[in-house]
């Protein structure tokens, strides 16, 4: 288990890794958002330029973003071939039928579309994880639920809590380790093919494990309160976040590209170019 | 017996985090030995020591590790067998433990090997009463109600109770008090001298080492520097001294006294002698 990597930050120095954490989570909202109202094959394309264009600007192996959809690649198949066979469509005749299963064009072009989204939608947040760093996250979503203090919501100590769980879980895993070997030593087999023995031969781990982590627990706690430890009250910080111009300028250019998908949907002025880029 | 034969070790081989911990070491730990084994950090004791019982699988091409007639280089082991010949005591064995009684606790081990169950609790009852704790006092009772040295009494008696041949500490004192250090100290000389005759321990306190170990091995950056007699690593071995091993403190004060210009031998091991060669050399002054 030692070679378990926590997060998957790959360090590089690129405008995208430069960025502020705050503006790209808010990037990144609006973008899921905006992926829901991509309608025809065209704005999809649209869209999936940029995305491109922010891969390579963040100097981040496109292989190893495309490794962040080994994990939706079976729901990706699974749902694209149900929509498929299962799409139904009145005003057309089927392409091809067999059973409960049919295959129309429009559906073909449904399923498609379907994949694609879900593509667009695994894709910018990989980037995310893969150009910032947990701590930069975690300190940026604090940052954007501030707001949310006026509600007497504990936004620090929330954002306290998802930060040690991070700082911990190498900690954690090397404790899983060590306590592994010692009950193999006592001749503990956790190699059992069947899953409740596997439950409960992992039991002399685990609870060795939660002992540890109260104790821990317990320490953190006192030595946080013998540095005078208050929460948020008062609390400065060494690493300010401060938003750059080019921040700025990529919000509004992501904006602008909102914009112009809304306008490839709803079409408000009428222009007669749109219905002609296709279904 | 434990036979170490050009042993060498990779952690995450063909990567670009490869890092070689074990390069080519060979020694030999015999039959009632109190083996030794000293270093600095990262260089190497603990993953050596994990291979004795098989926790770390031997690498391939990269020599042997022989306990009796097991080859642990071979592709199949018979790991109960190893792991029952073999204890092994971690740092902070106390952590390990798990179960709502001290008795059950330490019965874990013996359940594992396919003990009966009336084996399991002679050998319970047996472990319990080596460690130095009463049975009837202590079997019922959870092991986390316990003190620090009791929990580590009872972390000890769980390895104990698989009735190892060989017992590899590591750093079995570490975290202790003077007092409760002597104690464990003792009561490992008792396990040897009863029922466990073959003892490894690493440990960083040279005063243990110098006291209890008839061999020494120390070990720098995953290299095997040599395996000495006590009294000439500490008295004659110069040249390691400068390196990373520190003096037992009697040595230390020993060299002082000799240096000073008093009588005595500058490698001494032990209290009691550091003592004798004081009032011997008093008395001839």
């Amino acid at each position: 288990m030692r070679d378990v990597t926590i997060g998957q930050y790959y360090p590089a120095r690129s405008l995208v890794h430069r960025a502020d954490p705050r503006f790209k989570m808010v990037i990144m909202i609006l973008y899921m958002v905006m992926v829901f109202f991509c309608e025809s094959f065209f704005s999809f394309a649209f869209l999936t330029v940029f995305v491109i264009a922010t891969i390579l600007l963040s100097r981040v192996p496109p292989l190893k973003v495309l490794k962040g959809l080994k994990m939706i690649l079976i729901v990706l198949l699974l749902t694209t071939a149900l929509m498929m066979v299962f799409y139904a469509d009145a005003d057309s005749a089927p392409l091809a039928e067999w059973g409960i299963f049919h295959i129309y064009l429009s559906g073909i072009y449904a399923s498609l579309k379907l994949a694609w989204r879900l593509l667009l939608l695994v894709l910018l947040p990989t980037l995310l994880t893969l150009t910032t760093t947990p701590t930069e996250i975690c300190d940026g979503i604090e940052s954007l639920l501030t707001p949310l203090k006026l509600i007497r919501l504990p936004v620090h100590e929330l954002a306290l809590i998802m930060s040690i769980a991070l700082r911990l879980i190498p900690t954690l895993i090397e404790e899983t380790d060590k306590i592994m070997n010692a009950q193999k030593s006592r001749g503990a087999a956790f190699e059992s093919r069947n899953p409740f023995k596997k439950i409960k031969a992992m039991l002399p781990v685990l609870i060795p494990l939660f002992v540890s982590s109260f104790r821990r627990a317990d320490d953190l706690a006192d030595a946080m309160d013998s540095r005078c430890y208050r929460g948020a009250k008062g609390r400065t910080r060494m690493k300010v976040m401060r938003p750059h111009a080019g921040d700025f300028i990529a919000l509004l250019g992501w904006c602008a590209i909102f914009v112009c998908i809304l306008f490839l949907k709803y079409n408000w002025l009428g222009w007669s170019f749109i219905p002609l880029l296709g279904i | 017996m434990i036979d170490v034969r050009q042993l060498s070790y990779v952690y995450s081989p063909k990567t670009p985090f490869a890092k070689q911990a074990l390069a080519d070491i060979t020694m030999r730990i015999s039959d009632g030995d109190f083996f030794g084994i000293i270093g600095g950090t990262g260089a190497g004791k603990s993953t050596l020591v994990s291979h004795f019982n098989a926790l770390t699988r031997v690498q391939k091409k990269s020599g042997t590790v022989l306990v009796d007639d097991i080859d642990l280089g071979a592709k199949k082991v018979d790991l109960k067998r190893v792991r029952a010949k073999v204890g092994m005591v971690f740092q902070y064995p106390e952590h390990q433990l798990f179960d709502d009684t001290v008795e059950k606790d330490v019965r874990f081990g013996p359940k594992n090997l396919g003990l009966s169950a009336e084996e399991q609790a002679e050998r319970a009852r047996q472990a319990i009463e080596l460690v130095g704790l009463d049975y009837d006092e202590f079997a019922s009772r959870s092991p986390f109600e316990l003190s620090g040295g009791q929990k580590r009494r009872v972390a000890l008696a769980g390895v104990l109770a698989m009735r190892p041949e060989i017992l590899v500490l590591d750093e079995p004192t570490a975290g202790l008090d003077p007092v409760g250090k002597r104690d464990i100290m003792e009561l490992v000389v008792r396990i040897k001298e009863t029922t466990c005759p073959t003892v490894v321990m690493i440990s960083h306190n040279m005063d243990e080492i110098a006291t209890y170990c008839n061999k020494i091995a120390v070990l720098g950056r995953g290299r095997l520097l040599g395996v000495f007699d006590p009294r000439a690593l500490f008295g004659t071995e110069k040249a390691l001294r400068e390196g990373s091993v520190r003096l037992p403190l009697v040595t230390e004060i020993a060299g002082k006294l000799n240096a000073a210009g008093v009588d005595v031998d500058p490698a001494i091991l032990k209290e009691d002698e550091l003592v004798q060669a004081i009032l011997k050399a008093a008395e001839n002054a």
